[in-house]
């Protein structure tokens, strides 16, 4: 664990002074490579030397007591995601690493495959240490061709080095891991779609209950499913144990957080801070370089593109300590916890900044057939409904819908809402609730009521007529 | 009044309801409300919960005005104190907004869709209250083409709604893996296969998915979904002895579909191809209408009073210058309980002989006999619903997915779920690939396989001494035999490595329950009897018997075999397994049939052909047996049937058998008469008649009093309650039976007083007191002995899933569209050394006969090995195989004969193939 100027970084890719470098510590490392004999230099895999010298129970101890949070999206308690594999258990266990980067705005896990594969290796061989897993998956999105590569070739050295395979450093521990190409769908990201997958399936997500992965996961075995940053970070946390790395952040949003920033900023990219050190306003101001020249700030998605948008000017209630204070957009402190109070949530990380030259209507839609688009097809509720909020906001963009329509853009997402088997339902809607309550007068001046009644559709002879009649 | 209080109570809507444990929210709800209350459009009750449709959501909280929240019925487990809101304004808003966006892209043609009044869409959507479809119509579906080119399904998915209910189907029920859901949200579509045709796919028509589908998208040639039928009635198939349960369709006098009652535990909503869509021969123009009799060779059209008349002067005649024993008698495994019993107390009471036997001879009889000997009874130990319970499968001689498809489809769906399957089989069947171990046997090398088995169980130490020692007898002397093998022989016998029987042997025996199902590559060999004994020994010294999960199970041939041997028609036991030469059973038939029976046991089937042949044997009775097509060695039984004086035939069509026949008498299908079938399981169950006898036939039941009243016997007429209550009193084990208790579900024998029946046998002590072990060693096939230096090959039958034994029915139903001929299988290697290529004519030849036919070049086989299917009488493969019988009970060795194989010219063999009965000839 280094703090950031104690190492020297590519010109031009320097930290921020205030980042705070603990997975993404080589990335844009001046010198650094992949290759494992870069990563011994630098102390690499002395911390699963020390990790197999102890009980793994105590490892699933340390990272509860770090407070580790989930780096994928839902922010969920690594280590009491580890307890759940049932004390009885007879069955293999296994352990999925999560390296399907899809959530719009979100590129961090790829720095960390492409640039440090063995700060992840490290990670998830003690990770599989403390779950008892022999085998691993590391499920990567088909569009990271290189990082799968990578992966493979460090897996290699792993073996040429004693750190993977059988009696791992006399140990008498055994592990395999190995690398799956995904096959370029967006649900494979989530936890039971991307076992399905694994397991040769269509990837359509499991119903929970039963299928809860810690408990029938991967060929109804335990499995347990973690983050790229998440597996980095028990790394960091065997080095300077779970209360050190509990004092970094703030209190049960601990450690470090890779924020990918994306859109109106003059310095987008990933900035990895202590948790809740910076607020929102800190981070596009100061980290990124504030808006571009005349433009004011006009909304941000927080999390991925399936959080729920804030709009500028917005006021949110939070507590602080025993009182509720009211605060706006960039006093919002990046935690998970805050975010969720201002009703959104930190997501994947992944910052989408939105200033006044965009039209909300124009973004929405662009999410809208993103989703239509990845929609796994299970759920009646999505298949259709991700469709149709797509057509509607379609319409609207182009002037052709009515102030009806807006409305029932708003009961399509409350359809979905809370309605499927997976999280994809709510990452679907949920840009549709927060966009249309948020920006409502937007929506309805982009509407008129001469398109009341109207059948208008691109596919319709009508609106083909309609269109023609404009040009 | 339910108190809250007690455990096990949630609310509906405010109402207390006691529940039960793993029930869902669903379940719950349609146990005191019945199924509909709550609407769902991806839930059937024969599949998993899938939780997709979100049709079945309904609300939840833990207090009656707790907060609430919103989940789906279906897969939700219940908690105890839990309030479910069915009808609140939230479920119903969200339950209206998805089927209304599931009509955006449905077409609205109801009026003339075929499942208008039956479609589970139109239902739910009526019960929603769908009256407007807010979205302008845009992109859609419904411009998807129909598949209507396959022998029964047929798909129009312009209606498809993506329930996926069809591919659930396809993989949890049959296991088959032809339907998937293809692309992804709103271009998402099932495809069959690699996006292929219902007839191109690997589909096996078993029909689960078009039972399955909420609406018309897959369906069948039959519109089986349709509302059209007036009645339905539920009776059970006649095609194996799993004993599926039928519901028929009909309207007036014509069946219209059928379909698989979801309630029924034998089948749950499943049946092959055979069971659900061959029924069409039922009015085929084939069907005999008329009582034949032969005059001056030919046949004419007689009444029945002229038929009966001549059949019992005839028969009297017989009988006054012969003897009794100068007639037989051959009951059908395909006819009920109740027909089984009066044919055999026809020919032992009326005509006077023990000289009657059924197919069991040529199929189980090596079963009945052998677990007799071990066990005490000669029926499967267990049922089939132990395969939820067991560890380990062990299928010898056994080819269920294509035999018992119902039965097999459920031992894949538990192999998949991980029970570890071992097959011992001389081919590559269908469950191979899924079995963690196989040992491909020489075939006839059974005991030898079986020993090895048996020594490395002992070896390994995982026999249960304890249990061999408590329960059974002559286990020391077994164990010393086990030790003194000679395995290295034992390994050059089978032609399978010792390591291998090793690691399946211990596989079976460490278990902690295994099951065993052994099928006709058991029993119809020279040392059948002694392999079903042999598979009893491995039940027995690794105590698998008498628990859930365990047991020996003989996967019975046709669907009431198991019911024809209980009825007594073998020639050494009658009704209810009673020895007829004992004299204590001489007394008891007689005072209860009222007539004398013979002292002496009477004729197996082969030794009634024997005796026909030396002129000893002069009249047979046939009831639905076609004997020169399906027993062993046509010409030589087409030689019995000429040499009789006078043969009577029973059937439903004009088989190869009943062409050499004096008297025929047209018989009604099982969907025209009642009854009750026995099943593979010991499942007695209701045969219901499903329409009225074919015009012309009469019920096989019936023919039977006619003849006895005729030859001066009261019997009174038939009826199904009436018969099974005369049987009753007989059977020991059928005494709790009566046709009322026997319910939908029927009852498995034994069936005590007040209807209690029994599901696994041996429980506390086998029948016979103590299981016994018995010792056998290998002994090689006379039939190569003699024969298998000139004819190098093996040849070994078996049959098909779309045909059914010599498939009078089958023939004559579209399943001949899917599979019209017999092949030979041979390896590529023996197929490169004789240059025959796959759809290359082959002449296959043996010690009897010859056949022609095409070859199919495939790894099934071993080297050394030809494989076929018997079913197609324009080939009469039996021409080929030999007399050589199981040593204990003749049943014939069909699975081992010596032949050769030459390729020929394509047109070489396709003219004479037929045989021709004598007395047609002669006059001709």
């Amino acid at each position: 664990m280094s703090k950031a100027n104690a190492i020297n970084y590519k010109k031009g890719k320097e930290p921020h002074a205030r980042e705070y470098r603990l997975v993404f510590k080589n990335v844009d490392r001046k010198g650094w490579d992949p290759g494992i004999d870069c990563y011994l230099q630098d102390g690499g895999y002395r911390e699963l030397k020390k990790a197999l010298l102890m009980d793994p129970v105590d490892i699933t101890e340390d990272v509860k007591k770090s407070g580790l949070r989930g780096r994928g999206g839902a922010g969920f308690p690594t280590g009491v995601k580890w307890g759940f594999i049932p004390p009885n258990n007879t069955k293999p266990v296994y352990l999925i690493c999560n390296a399907d980067e899809s959530e719009p705005g979100t590129f961090k896990d790829r720095y960390i495959i492409h640039q440090d594969p063995h700060q992840l290796l490290e990670g998830m061989i003690i990770s599989c240490f403390a779950t008892g897993a022999n085998l691993a998956y590391i499920y990567i999105r088909e569009e990271f061709p290189e990082g799968a590569r990578i992966l493979e070739k460090a897996i290699e050295e792993c073996h040429q080095k004693g750190f993977l395979g059988k009696n791992i450093l006399k140990s008498k521990f055994d592990l395999e891991i190995f690398v799956h190409r995904g096959a370029g769908a967006y649900i494979c990201g989530e936890e039971t779609g991307l076992i399905e997958s694994l397991e040769g399936k269509r990837p359509y997500p499991r119903i929970k209950p039963p299928y809860f992965p810690a408990a029938l996961g991967l060929y109804m075995c335990p499995t347990i499913v973690n983050n790229v940053e998440s597996l980095c970070n028990v790394k960091h946390i065997i080095a300077m144990g779970g209360d050190a790395f509990a004092k970094l952040g703030t209190a049960r949003n601990t450690g470090t957080r890779v924020l990918c920033v994306s859109g109106d900023v003059v310095n987008p990219g990933y900035f990895e801070v202590e948790v809740g050190h910076i607020t929102m306003g800190e981070l596009i101001h100061d980290l990124c370089g504030g808006l571009k020249p005349g433009r004011k700030l006009k909304a941000v998605i927080p999390g991925g593109s399936s959080a729920k948008v804030l709009r500028a000017g917005e006021k949110f209630k939070i507590k602080k300590g025993d009182q509720e204070i009211e605060i706006g957009i960039e006093d919002i402190p990046m935690d998970f916890d805050t975010l969720m109070a201002c009703g959104s949530m930190a997501g994947s990380g992944g910052v989408i900044v939105i200033d006044d030259s965009r039209k909300a209507s124009w973004i929405l839609n662009n999410i809208n057939e993103f989703y239509a688009h990845e929609s796994c097809g299970q759920c009646t509720p999505c298949r259709e409904g991700s469709l149709w909020m797509k057509k509607i906001t379609d319409r609207i963009t182009r002037g052709e819908a009515s102030p009806d329509d807006v409305e029932t853009l708003e009961s399509v997402a409350f359809n979905i809402d809370g309605k499927t088997i997976c999280a994809f339902g709510e990452a679907c809607a949920w840009p549709t609730e927060s966009f249309v309550a948020k920006f409502r007068e937007e929506f309805l001046a982009d509407t008129s009521e001469k398109y009341d009644d109207a059948i208008l559709n691109p596919e319709t002879e009508l609106a083909a007529a309609h269109l023609s009649s404009e040009t | 009044m339910i108190q809250a209080k007690t455990e096990r109570i949630a609310y509906i809507d405010g109402v207390p309801h006691e529940y039960e444990g793993g029930d869902t929210l669903l379940n719950f709800i349609d146990r005191h409300h019945g199924r509909g209350q709550v609407p769902t459009l991806c839930d059937a009750p024969q599949l998993e919960p899938y939780g997709a449709c979100r049709v079945c959501s309904v609300e939840i909280a833990q207090a009656e005005d707790g907060p609430r929240r919103v989940v789906a019925s279906c897969h939700t487990p219940i908690a105890d104190g839990m309030h479910i809101f069915t009808e609140s304004k939230k479920v119903r808003r969200l339950r209206r907004n998805i089927v209304e966006l599931v009509l955006t892209d449905h077409p609205l043609d109801c009026l003339t869709c075929e499942v208008n009044g039956n479609c589970e869409l139109q239902t739910v959507a009526a019960k929603v209250g769908i009256r407007d479809v807010r979205y302008p119509a845009g992109k859609n579906h419904l411009d998807r083409a129909k598949d209507l080119d396959a022998a029964y399904m047929t798909s129009d998915l312009s209606k498809c709604i993506n329930c996926n209910r069809c591919v659930r189907a396809c993989d949890e029920i049959q296991g088959q893996f032809v339907l998937s859901m293809h692309g992804r949200g709103f271009d998402a579509r099932i495809i069959k296969g690699l996006d292929e045709s219902f007839k191109d796919s690997d589909c096996v028509s078993c029909g689960a998915c078009a039972q399955a589908c909420p609406t018309s998208a897959i369906s069948d040639i039959f519109a089986s979904k349709s509302i059209e039928a007036t009645e339905s009635t539920r009776t059970v198939c006649t095609y194996c002895g799993v004993g599926c349960n039928l519901e028929v369709k009909t309207k007036g006098n014509e069946i219209l579909s059928i379909t698989a009652p979801v309630d029924a535990e034998v089948n749950h909503a499943h049946t092959c191809l055979k069971g659900r869509y061959a029924f069409k021969f039922y009015n085929h123009p084939d069907r005999l209408r008329t009582p034949l009799i032969r005059h001056n060779g030919h046949f004419e059209e007689a009444t029945w009073d002229q038929a009966y008349d001549y059949i019992a002067k005839r028969l009297t005649e017989i009988g006054k210058e012969n003897g009794p024993d100068s007639i037989a008698g051959i009951s059908s495994a395909r006819c009920t309980n109740e027909e089984n019993y009066l044919m055999q107390k026809f020919i032992r009471a009326v005509i006077g002989t023990h000289n009657i036997d059924c197919c069991a001879r040529v199929c189980h009889s090596p079963t009945a006999y052998g677990m007799q000997q071990s066990f005490g009874t000669g029926a499967a130990t267990n049922s089939i619903d132990d395969l939820d319970h067991t560890e380990c499968i062990l299928i010898i001689g056994a080819n269920p997915t294509e035999g018992h498809p119902v039965t097999g489809a459920r031992i894949k769906q538990k192999v998949m779920k991980g029970t570890p399957l071992i097959v011992i089989d001389p081919r590559e069947i269908e469950l191979t690939p899924y079995a963690t171990h196989h040992l491909q046997l020489r075939p006839g090398t059974n005991i030898a396989m079986l020993n090895m088995f048996a020594h490395y169980i002992l070896e390994s130490g995982f026999a249960d001494e304890e249990f061999a020692k408590a329960r059974c007898e002559d286990w020391e002397e077994f164990k010393a035999k086990l030790r003194a093998l000679d395995l290295d022989a034992l390994e050059k016998i089978t032609g399978v490595e010792k390591e291998k029987v090793k690691a399946a042997a211990i596989e079976y025996a460490k278990a902690t329950a295994a099951m065993s199902f052994h099928g006709l590559g058991v029993t119809e060999h020279s040392q059948g009897a002694k392999t079903v004994m042999y598979i009893a020994n491995l039940a027995m010294m690794t105590g698998n018997i008498g628990r859930p999960g365990v047991g020996v199970n003989p996967l019975r041939g046709q669907n009431n075999v198991q019911g024809a041997a209980d009825m007594g028609c073998q020639p050494h036991q009658g009704a209810g397994y009673l020895p007829v030469e004992d004299p204590e059973n001489i007394k008891l038939f007689e005072e209860f049939y009222g007539r004398p029976t013979s002292t002496a046991a009477g004729m197996k089937i082969p030794q009634m052909f024997e005796a026909a042949t030396k002129g000893d044997l002069k009249a047979l009775w046939l009831m639905g047996e076609d004997v020169v097509q399906t027993d062993p060695n046509s010409e030589f039984v087409a030689d019995a049937m000429n040499s009789l004086e006078f043969l009577v035939v029973q059937e439903i069509f004009m088989t190869v058998t009943a062409q050499f026949a004096d008297v025929i008498l047209p018989a009604a299908s099982f969907l025209e008469k009642s009854g009750t079938f026995t099943n593979g399981e010991r499942r007695v169950q209701r045969v219901q008649e499903t329409i009225e006898p074919l015009e012309g036939t009469k019920p096989d039941g019936q023919i039977i009093v006619d003849i006895m009243n005729r030859m001066g016997y009261e019997q009174p007429d038939y009826t199904p309650e009436g018969v099974l209550a005369e049987m009753a009193e007989v059977i020991w084990f059928f005494k709790g039976a009566t046709w009322e208790n026997l319910g939908e579900q029927g009852k498995q024998w034994p069936i005590r007083e007040g209807g209690v029946d029994t599901k696994i046998l041996h429980t506390e002590k086998f029948r016979r007191g103590l299981g016994k072990f018995h010792y056998f060693e290998f002994e090689e096939s006379k039939e190569l002995e003699a024969h298998g230096s000139e004819f190098p090959y093996i040849l070994t039958t078996g049959r098909l899933l779309e045909q059914y034994n010599c498939g009078t029915m089958t023939r004559r139903t579209n399943n001949t569209k899917i599979v019209g001929e017999d092949l030979l299988a041979i390896h590529p290697k023996d197929a490169k050394k004789k240059g025959i290529e796959s759809g290359d004519r082959v002449r296959l030849h043996s010690a009897r006969g010859e056949v022609f036919m095409h070859a199919k070049v495939s790894r099934e086989v071993k080297p050394g090995i030809l494989y076929t299917t018997f079913h197609f009488p324009e080939l009469m493969v039996n021409k080929l195989t030999s007399h050589v019988h199981d040593a204990e009970t003749m049943c014939p060795e069909y699975k081992v004969t010596a032949v050769d194989v030459e390729k020929v010219a394509p047109d070489a063999g396709k003219a004479g193939a037929e045989i021709v009965p004598k007395k047609a000839a002669v006059t001709q």
